[in-house]
């Protein structure tokens, strides 16, 4: 019961959203049915906490790694749910860009990720992977712009096409389980794979096979040079709301299944072949994003290589292992999130205020906005990896194990990456907030909805970094128990 | 008896040629919903052509009226290889069907140089476009033929249709498939018909084998025309032969071959309402789409002889 | 009912060849409308597999899995794909980047390629070779149409195809997944169609022409 509630309450939503023309009515709807979700979700964590896993019929199962990730969802989209209902005062009314079909759409949305975390099968799994990409392309081409047009449109086939070898790499999974005896219902079900993983009935061929399209296939979603080509531009030309919720959480609901799979694959062949593939994809990303990041004209497509190379950066501590690589890809997943989040929400103020988001068009911010260049200037500090945020903590850990296993090869290029990274960032914004101003905003204030929530992403940012939350600690923990 | 079945294929290769122009050309038009011609006006035309006088042009030589003849003749040994009614033909040992090929083009190779020594524009511009055609489609036909050959472990196109006999018509052949595709394209290029090129038209600027005739006249058109509707239905022969021989008498008794012609008739009836489909259905391609549409065919049967290799069949 | 036995078996052994055909004239197709009844083909001629297969596995799932493939993807979708058509006024032609020639060559090398790639793991499998090189040349040739053709319904369309690929590679080797697996598989693809064909009135109403090689604004 308590599994159907987080789903059925986004659907349910979506439906009861879109009959509210009052645009503000709407808003308040979504708000309160936000709320609702959120506890629903809360409530859900601290079940699964006290008794360990939940399952609900043949299909759905929470278990601590869901309850982990479930929680940086229910975290990321209360901030955005709060941030868009002010951001939506700067749209304009269309046919379909109306806040009503904006929280509809986003419900759905929010539906399909959570889904995909409380799946106890890879092909309902998949399914619902396809159906975040289905959900969120209509948002990504939200705007109805030559851009925003052509970045759906390029998020759609190029995400559809990765899917399909996932779909792939899934059905060469059922072949090897049902050839070592699964039956056909349960042969894609985690949990009944990770037990029949240690003996050498599923066949190590297919398994590699199988891994293979699985890490291309929901790489392509996470976003691994070079199947990247989408990112840049979907998460540039979406509302700003939407970027933040694709590279804060759908980014990490694409991770979640490839953890899944990794589990499954390294219990039953041995760790070497799936994490030298994962090791392989992250410093890729991490290098290719890294250095593109230098040369970006645009804020927000700049945040985006940005979170490809972060993604390349869990990928590393995934593809690590041992008890700190495991704990630091974890634990970035969240922080990247929250950072992210509070970048992409000072990119929408200053969109709106400036009216652009060039970095060379925008010059002296300290003095014009003066919040949203404290915002700014905090999330890029935490980007880029910077002692007190949290992120440092995360990239630490990962790093201390890469260096533990002597991997010099991952160990070098990481190092060099964030350097440049941070150079890129440090130019860019010194750029942006030094300088006279040349356009001057028109309306430089923020409302509340704004600055509390990038107020309260800030804290977390220096929360985690002094010291992670002991309930943090305790989800975490289970998580990492699970991927054992 | 055997001999006298082999005379009587050829001549029925030779002498209903027309009637099989008669039928296409009859089909055409009442799926262009016209009466059409009578289907045995070919043979009219023929006797009225041989009637009439052979108008030379001054600056021709011995090459212009020797033409039609060697055209002929060649034509006339393609169809006496040609298996009808039972899987042997006349001079089924004296060659495989690599012979066969290059007879079609000794034959083609003459009414281009009487062509060029006719000395008007249209002949040498329809010499060069069938030139160009030509060369273009013998790459196909050889493939396909080889193709089907190595199925066959044979090269005699009587042993072939031998092998294909020996097979179950249930049995669907990739490569045959592969193969009948491209051979049937390659019909149509080498017959001049349509979409390669269009037997019918007046515009001499479209014409590839009709600009080739334009300065004959007389016994000589005669033997030419004869000749084209001869290779029409030589080819039309040679793939029901190859690919759907079911029918042909295996044995020595009037009874057999005498089924194996109605059923012979029945195969060649289906080919030609295709035939007058197509022909009517598409329209005559641009010349420069003419090697496009040989290379597809070239594709086709290069695509059958590595399937000769990968399926066992 | 020996008749449907031997017809099954047929169908089982040789439906490979159809594929192959239709593989070889869509590379070859001109027009829209062409590709659409190729694909049309092609997913009949799988429907038929699906069917036969049921027949002799004695599955009744793969009945209702073959029932779904014959409604969507033989009827509903070419359908759909043509009202689109006709909506966006877009000329007929398919905007290939290679020529005919290129494009048949191209293809022949594909189909080669998936022999030699699934020679291995067909004798493992106990899977005749023909069907798996089938459904891999398949999930070529899809690729091969997105990468190839410029207009943004055949990419759709190439899209469709690769599925096609990869649902007859997963009929062969497992004969079928679980039942509510097909049907959200279906489902999704039903969805991820319309939203695509709803991206192309959009590509058609801001950019008016439906050419993706032209959506080049974002770069770098």
């Amino acid at each position: 019961m308590l599994l159907l509630l987080p789903l059925a309450i986004p659907i349910l939503g979506a439906g009861i959203v879109l009959m509210f023309r009052n645009p503000r009515v709407a808003t308040r709807a979504a708000l309160l049915l936000g709320g609702l979700e959120i506890a629903a979700l809360g409530a859900l964590i601290w079940q699964v906490h006290v008794r360990g896993e939940l399952q609900a019929g043949r299909y759905l199962r929470a278990d601590g790694l869901s309850a982990f990730f479930l929680m940086g969802i229910a975290f990321i989209s209360s901030l955005v749910l709060v941030y868009a209902s002010g951001y939506l005062r700067h749209m304009g009314e269309g046919r379909f860009t109306s806040p009503r079909w904006f929280y509809a759409l986003v419900f759905i949305f929010l539906f399909t990720m959570i889904s995909v975390c409380l799946s106890a099968n890879l092909g309902l799994l998949w399914i619902m992977m396809e159906g975040t990409t289905l959900a969120s392309a209509l948002l990504v081409g939200f705007y109805n712009t030559e851009g925003a047009v052509e970045a759906g449109w390029k998020y759609l086939i190029v995400c559809t096409v990765g899917i399909a070898f996932a779909l792939f790499g899934t059905i060469v999974l059922y072949l090897a389980a049902v050839k070592a005896g699964l039956s056909p219902d349960m042969a894609l079900d985690w949990l009944s794979l990770m037990n029949a993983a240690p003996g050498a009935a599923l066949d190590p061929h297919l398994l590699k096979l199988a891994f293979v399209f699985v890490i291309v296939g929901y790489g392509t979603k996470i976003g691994f040079v070079p199947m990247h080509s989408w990112l840049p531009d979907a998460h540039t030309e979406a509302p700003t709301p939407i970027s933040a919720l694709l590279s804060a959480v759908l980014l990490n609901c694409a991770m979640y299944a490839l953890m899944r799979y990794d589990a499954v694959v390294s219990r039953a062949v041995g760790p070497a072949f799936p994490h030298t593939l994962l090791l392989i994809f992250g410093v890729m990303s991490m290098v290719v994003a890294g250095l593109l990041i230098l040369v970006q004209r645009n804020l927000k497509r700049m945040m985006a290589y940005s979170s490809i190379e972060h993604m390349g950066i869990i990928a590393i501590g995934l593809g690590l292992g041992g008890p700190l690589g495991l704990f630091g890809a974890l634990l970035h997943t969240f922080n990247h999130s929250v950072a992210k989040s509070l970048l992409f929400f000072s990119a929408g103020n200053i969109r709106h205020s400036l009216g652009t988001l060039r970095i060379d068009g925008i010059n002296g911010m300290s003095r014009t906005l003066p919040q949203t260049s404290a915002a700014l200037l905090v999330g890029s500090l935490a980007i880029t990896g910077l002692p007190p945020f949290s992120l440092f903590i995360s990239e630490f850990a990962i790093l201390s194990e890469a260096f533990t296993q002597q991997r010099y090869l991952v160990v070098i290029p990481f190092l060099i990456v964030l350097s440049v990274v941070f150079g890129g960032f440090a130019y860019h914004l010194f750029g942006m907030l030094c300088g006279d101003p040349v356009r001057h905003p028109e309306n430089a204030r923020l409302i509340p909805s704004e600055y509390i929530v990038m107020g309260i992403a800030a804290f977390c940012l220096l929360l985690f970094g002094a010291r992670i939350p002991y309930f943090f600690g305790l989800l975490l923990q289970e998580a990492m128990a699970v991927l054992r | 008896m055997k001999i006298t079945v082999d005379i009587l294929q050829v001549l029925i290769l030779i002498l209903g040629a027309p009637l099989v122009s008669g039928i296409i050309a009859r089909m055409k038009a009442r799926l262009q919903r016209r009466q059409g011609a009578s289907v045995w006006r070919p043979y009219a035309e023929l006797a009225k052509l041989f009637r009439k006088e052979d108008l030379v042009p001054p600056t021709a030589s011995a090459v212009f009226r020797l033409a039609p003849m060697l055209l002929f003749g060649a034509t006339v040994c393609v169809a006496a290889f040609v298996p009808v009614m039972h899987a042997s033909a006349l001079l089924a040992s004296s060659g495989d069907f690599f012979l066969l090929v290059y007879l079609l083009a000794l034959g083609r190779f003459f009414l281009s140089l009487g062509a060029l020594d006719g000395g008007s524009a249209f002949g040498g511009m329809g010499a060069s476009r069938e030139a160009l055609v030509s060369s273009l489609a013998e790459a196909p036909f050889l493939l396909g033929l080889v193709a089907v050959a190595i199925l066959a472990s044979r090269a005699d196109l009587a042993g072939i249709v031998a092998w294909t006999l020996q097979q179950s018509i249930f049995n669907i052949s990739a490569v045959h498939i592969l193969a009948f595709t491209s051979l049937a394209m390659v019909s149509l290029a080498e017959t001049g018909r349509m979409p390669v090129d269009n037997p019918t038209t007046h515009l001499e600027l479209t014409m590839i084998h009709e600009g080739m005739v334009l300065e004959y006249s007389g016994p000589s058109l005669a033997l030419i025309e004869w000749a084209s509707a001869i290779k029409l239905h030589a080819m039309l022969a040679l793939l029901i032969g190859l690919f759907g021989p079911w029918g042909m008498a295996s044995g020595d008794t009037v009874w057999g071959f005498a089924v194996a012609l109605l059923l012979y008739c029945a195969k060649a009836g289906i080919l030609m309402v295709l035939l007058s489909v197509i022909e009517g259905a598409v329209a005559k391609m641009r010349m420069y789409l003419v090697p496009e549409f040989l290379g597809v065919a070239s594709a086709v049967s290069a695509l059958a002889v590595i399937f000769t290799m990968l399926a066992k069949r | 009912m020996d008749l449907v036995g031997i017809a099954t078996g047929k169908i089982l052994s040789s439906f490979s060849v159809f594929l192959f055909l239709t593989i070889l004239l869509l590379a070859v197709a001109r027009r829209i409308s062409t590709s659409v009844l190729l694909f049309s083909l092609q997913s009949a001629v799988i429907t038929a597999e699906v069917l036969a297969t049921a027949f002799q596995e004695k599955l009744a799932e793969a009945y209702v899995v073959g029932a779904l493939v014959l409604v969507i993807k033989v009827l509903a979708v070419p359908r759909a794909f043509f009202l689109l058509a006709d909506k966006l006024k877009t000329v007929r032609d398919v905007k290939a980047s290679t020529t005919p020639t290129q494009s048949v060559f191209i293809a022949a090398a594909m189909i080669y390629l998936s022999y030699a790639a699934v020679h291995s793991y067909g004798q493992a499998m106990h899977v005749p070779d023909d069907a798996l090189a089938a459904a891999v040349s398949l999930i070529l040739t899809g690729a091969f149409l997105m990468v190839s053709r410029k207009k943004a319904l055949m990419q759709m369309l190439g899209l469709l195809v690769l599925e096609n690929g990869i649902f007859l590679a997963a009929l062969i080797t497992t004969f079928g997944m679980p039942l509510v697996i097909e049907i959200g598989i279906f489902f999704d693809i039903l969805i991820g169609l319309l939203l695509m064909g709803i991206f192309t009135f959009r590509i058609s109403d801001t950019f008016d022409h439906l050419d993706v090689s032209k959506l080049r604004r974002l770069r770098g």
